[in-house]
């Protein structure tokens, strides 16, 4: 299991644009990181905030709906997330324009 | 008579423009306007459109009164902090578009200076 797990993250980091691949646990803690300590904290710290957020407001508008994605695109670049019961799963990337 | 003019009384109220030959000086970008949301509603899967302003009060929508409201201060909501999240990323960095996907349909939102522009639709699986 948690080799399928290893696969699937070097498969995302390694598609052509990806900046940087995380995994966060359910108090926004990571635990699995391809970026330095202090961007990834700050990234997961935020965007664990954000996917509340998104995840209350999608409950908010029908509650048995749920959130199942989220994508922020900035100027510099794109961050999604991929929710789930236990963890976030975050990648940044440069999108292909 | 200035059929735009915008009385900013609450959330109950929404102003929808008769569609075709505008007041003067408001001819040729609100027809643009206009015909970019029917080419967006008219697009397959599309539910909803709508357009709120800075203060999260709709001022154009395709969906009944309740429904639009509740969107449109939700999202708005949300926008302001997705963008905050962005710029405390990096301040020089600025939220371009937000797309929400749940079980049941996809939001999307454009975020302007002056406005927010929210489409909700079942994607195409």
């Amino acid at each position: 299991m948690i080799f399928l797990v290893e696969e699937t993250l070097k498969r995302i980091q390694s598609h052509k644009g990806v900046i940087g691949t995380m995994v966060v646990n359910a108090e926004g803690i990571p635990i699995r990181t391809t970026l330095d300590n202090s961007t990834t904290v700050q990234y997961a710290g935020l965007l664990h905030q954000l996917t509340m957020k998104a995840r209350s407001t999608v409950r908010d508008i029908d509650p048995q709906n749920d959130l199942t994605f989220l994508r922020i695109r900035s100027k510099k670049h794109e961050i999604m997330v991929a929710p789930d019961k236990e963890y976030l799963l975050i990648v940044i990337q440069n999108p292909c324009e | 008579m200035n059929k735009w003019t915008n009385t900013g009384q609450g959330p109950g109220l929404l102003i929808s423009s008769v569609p075709g030959p505008t007041a003067t000086g408001l001819g040729e970008p609100q027809a643009e306007v206009e015909e970019t949301l029917k080419r967006i509603q008219s697009h397959k899967g599309v539910i909803g459109t709508m357009v709120v302003n800075a203060e999260g009060i709709p001022i154009r929508t395709t969906l009944d009164n309740s429904t639009t409201v509740q969107y449109a201060g939700l999202l708005h909501q949300l926008t302001m902090k997705a963008r905050s999240t962005v710029r405390d990323i990096d301040p020089q960095n600025d939220l371009t578009f937000l797309r929400i996907r749940s079980k049941k349909h996809e939001i999307m939102v454009a975020p302007d200076k002056e406005y927010l522009l929210i489409v909700i639709q079942n994607p195409c699986e």
